[in-house]
Parts: structure tokens; sequence; C-alpha cells
């Protein structure tokens, strides 16, 4: 079941299109990625499905209602940089966007409680927001995305600014949260889109490029990657995988080669039969796994 | 419900940065001002001499009518300057820094932000003026003679119905501008704005909200309520509703 449905969607500033004709779904309970480089156009992109900026064309269907209804109820949202009132405390804040999602105080009370416990605030919910860490606000910032029980927790870069324990802390909390809701989180470092989304949106340059589960992009089946070691360096063997019409790229890699190729099956055979009638010693031949690095790469570059 | 939620969160941030303390007494110190300078004017003159032997100093003592007013005459601008500070960034700031992220993804109606913003302000200002303009009263009752209690509250009302209109044009403005800076700039610009042009057609403009100080005064002398004093306050009624509704629309509308 399809939780979000975007159709169409385009956001021009002065004429200069910076998110062109994206359509895409959010299916019920998945969490998805939206990965692109900087300036690809995903803050544009979530800011219009939390609902801050008007889409200049598209339509953004919510639970198969179109949007004229306040989706703001049923989504949470973190932005980039969150801010706060920093002269209240952890606490007092919760409370008070609870409450602005018509949650009664002891509601929002109990809610914040729970919250601050989930996210590891509960010795600093006292405390003024002025005094937190980074990694704080940033918890604290996941804290009131998810006050009201949303549906949609939006996540723009929430692990990007963090340190290696705090991403790890946040990493952890979302897959936590991938049981009860849907997630759609941008990011640019592709280890975390990798580790926890269940879906990917490849934005590059305002443009949808790729989308769908990880395993199944089609960029991965072209290409491929294969690692060969040799216990004794075989003489010519750089020019002898050159004539295999399968390989396109021979990288040297310590006692052995890494070889980009074009058809994976085709390669297998061609390489395995040029060892065995050359006796090359081989100690190693591994299939690389294609990355998401590489898919990622492969499209910003082209 | 949401409407005090976030007027409580206002009036607690008056009370944390303090301004539930400053304001009133920065008030009561421009209520107070004016008078006290005035009766100890000759005592003053005297004690820094520099007059001719024999010369005598005669200020005449002012009416207490006229007295009262030099406390509104205060109001109207330092602490006009005031209130523009006040309000620069009740909603400018938010935009700037960014809370309004936070706070603007939940389901908060935009009527109920504007609006409530802009009776916690007005909750204090009024609050301040009262007690400046009482203070006022008072030491023009003990310094000047006597003036009964409802020219107070009168002057009071229709006065503090003047700085709701200034407080609804900085609100207003606040929606358009991101900049503080600019944003008590244009206020103040505006208020002058309007009180030029109410002096420039002040035949024609009877209703303006630029006469209510004069209409005060001369009411304070007269004891009198005309009818252009009524006109002019439902004029300016009728602006602050309007300038809210506008408010909230040019926020609803804006692109964040």
């Amino acid at each position: 079941m399809s939780l979000m449905e975007v159709d169409g969607l385009t956001k021009a500033f002065d004429g200069k299109e910076v998110v062109k004709d994206l359509s895409f779904g959010l299916k019920t309970g998945t969490c998805v990625a939206l990965l692109g480089p900087n300036g690809a156009g995903k803050t544009t992109t979530l800011r219009m499905l939390a609902g801050f900026t008007h889409p200049t064309a598209g339509t953004i269907q919510f639970d198969q209602q179109s949007l004229t209804t306040d989706i703001r109820q049923y989504v949470g949202y973190l932005p980039q940089f969150p801010t706060f009132h920093t002269w209240m405390s952890g606490l007092e804040f919760l409370v008070y966007v609870g409450q602005l999602s018509y949650l009664t105080n002891a509601e929002a009370t109990d809610r914040a409680n729970e919250l601050l416990e989930k996210v590891g605030l509960e010795d600093a919910k006292k405390q003024r927001i002025k005094k937190y860490s980074g990694g704080m606000k940033q918890r604290l910032g996941i804290a009131q995305a998810l006050i009201n029980k949303p549906k949609l927790i939006i996540l723009d870069e929430p692990v990007s600014a963090l340190d290696p324990i705090g991403r790890r802390e946040v990493l952890n909390l979302m897959m936590d949260l991938k049981k009860d809701a849907t997630i759609l989180f941008s990011t640019h470092i592709l280890n975390d889109a990798e580790e926890v989304s269940d879906e990917l949106l490849l934005l590059h340059h305002g443009e949808l490029v790729e989308q769908g589960a990880l395993e199944n992009l089609n960029h991965l089946d072209q290409t491929g990657k294969i690692q060969l070691n040799f216990s004794v360096y075989p003489e010519k063997l750089e020019s002898q995988l050159k004539n295999l019409s399968s390989i396109k790229h021979i990288k040297p890699v310590g006692q052995g080669v890494e070889v980009v190729v074009s058809d994976m099956d085709v390669a297998r055979i061609e390489i395995l039969q040029l060892v065995m009638t050359k006796e090359w010693p081989l100690t190693k031949f591994e299939q690389a796994k294609t990355t998401l690095e590489d898919v990622f790469m492969k499209v910003v570059n082209s | 419900m949401q409407w005090s939620v976030i007027f409580k969160r206002e009036m607690m941030e008056y009370v944390r940065s303090i301004k539930w303390i400053w304001v009133p007494i920065v008030f009561f110190i421009f209520g107070i001002m004016d008078q006290i300078t005035m009766y100890y004017l000759p005592k003053i003159i005297d004690a820094t001499g520099g007059m001719p032997e024999g010369a005598e100093v005669n200020i005449p003592s002012p009416p207490p009518a006229e007295a009262l007013f030099m406390s509104i005459n205060e109001m109207n601008t330092l602490g006009i300057l005031i209130i523009g500070l006040l309000s620069m960034s009740l909603i400018a700031g938010e935009l700037k820094s960014g809370v309004y992220e936070l706070v603007l993804s939940k389901p908060v109606k935009y009527a109920n932000y504007v609006t409530a913003k802009w009776a916690a302000l007005s909750t204090l200002v009024l609050a301040s003026f009262f007690i400046g303009l009482l203070a006022g009263w008072y030491y023009t009752n003990i310094l000047f003679g006597e003036l009964a209690i409802d020219k107070f509250l009168v002057a009071f009302l229709v006065y503090g119905l003047y700085l709701l209109f200034f407080i609804t044009i900085a609100i207003f403005v606040n929606t358009w501008f991101k900049r503080p800076g600019m944003v008590l700039f244009l206020s103040i610009l505006l208020i002058i704005f309007v009180n030029i042009i109410t002096s420039i057609l002040g035949h024609f403009l009877t209703w303006s909200p630029g006469h209510i100080s004069s209409y005060v005064s001369t009411y304070l002398f007269t004891g009198n309520i005309t009818t252009e004093m009524w006109g002019t306050i439902g004029t300016t009624i009728v602006l602050i509703i309007g300038l809210l509704y506008a408010a909230v629309e040019v926020l609803k509308r804006k692109e964040l």
C-alpha cells in the first residue's frame, strides 16, 4: 500500500528549476533514502513534502487523499539544522510542540518523557537546550519529529553533522523507528543509505535518476568488479587480460588485479578459462559486490 | 487550546527574558519623567545658577490635564520605539533563526500563531503602559492638582488602542520581512507615515488613528468624548482586525 504518491513535482526559484518533475511513491512501512550530492535538490523536495515550500507544479497525495487536508498532523519533520527556543528545557520544548499537535498537557508530557528516554536524553531533559551538544540537539530534533506519532517521518540529513558515535546512535534509532512508521530521509553519505534504507531515490541536478530497492537497481546488473589474486604475479597478466572482450578496465592491486567487466557472466568464464590454459596460480577469485558508491559515481559522472 | 499554548509559551519567554521586569520599569519611568522634571525645574535652575542676580524664575505650573498628557507624549516617541524593539523579531526572528521549521511543521493554524503572539505582546505592552500612566496620573495629582480617575482610565483605553494599532502594524511587517532591523525600520516608518498623512489631510481624515493622541489631549481638557473620537476608535479597531487578517494571509502564502 502506498502512503504517499508524488507526481510530477517541480519547483522553480526565479525561473530556475531546482527540482524537476519528480514522481515516486512511498510504500507504507519502508525506509527510503533520498540520495544525491550537495545541491541536488534534496532539501527542497523534503520541504515541499513537509508543506513549507509550495510546488511550482505537481501533486502530492497522502494516504490516498490529495493535499487539501493539513498533512502536517501525520508527518514528523526534522530539518537539516534544527533550531530550538534555546531558553527552554528539552522537556518543555517537547511538551510545547506536543500541545501544538493537539495533545493535552498530560498526554504531551507522557509522550515527551517516553521519547526523551528513547533518544537517550532523560538525564538532560530539565537542562536548557542552550547547553545541549550538537548530537543532543539532533536527537531532540528527532524526538520532536515523533511527538505526534506520525505516519511519515521526514528527516533531512539526520546524521551528516554528527560524529561517528552520534551517527551510530541515530542510525540505530532509525532502525528502531522503521518498525512503526514510514521514513524518508535525505543523505549524501552512501554508507548510511545502504545501511538503513530499503529503497533509494537518487537525485541529481533536481532529477530523479534512479529509484527502487537497492538490490534491484538496474545499473548493478550490467557492470561489476572482479578481484583476482595470485600467489606469484604472472608475467604479462595485464596484457593477456586486456585481450578479453568482456574486460573494460584493469587496475593492479597488491598481489593481483581488480578488473571492471561489462558482463559478469561472460567475464567469469573468459577469465577462468584463461587462468586454466595459462596455469596461473590463482589464490582468490572474488566477485566484488557493486556498492552504492559505484552506482552513485556512475550516475553522477555520466 | 492551541492558541493558549502559544500564548503561554510567549508569556514564559517574556518571564525568562525578564521582559516582564524591564518593560514595566521603562514605561514607569516614561510615565513620571516629565512631571518630575517639570516640577523640579525651578529648583534645578536655581541650584545650577547662571541666572543674573535678582532675576526671578517663573515657570507657570501646568494644569493637571496637560501634566498627564506629558506622560502620553513620552509614550508617543520613546514608547513607540520600545514597542518597535519588542516586536521586531516576534515572527521575523523565528523565521530567521529557523525555529519556525519545528513549530510550523506541526499542525499549527497560522491564525493561532499570529494572533497568540499579537495578544501576548499586547498584554505586556498594555500592562506596562497602565503602570506608566497610573504613575503619571499619581504624580500629576500630587504635584499639579487633582485629576479625576475616569480621565486616567479613558486616556489609558483610548491611547492604549493606538499602541495596539502600532503593535499590529509591526506584526504585519513581521510576516513580510525576515530581518528584524528591517521590520523595526518599516514599522516605525509606517506609523510616521500614518501621522504625516493625518496632519496633512487632517480635515478629511478626522477618523484616522493618527488623531488619537490629540483627541485624548482634548478630552483631558474638556472631558467630552467627541464623535470624531468615537469614529477614530472605530477606524482603529477595524484597521487592527484588517491588518491581523492580512498578516495571517501573508504568512500562509509565504515561501518559508
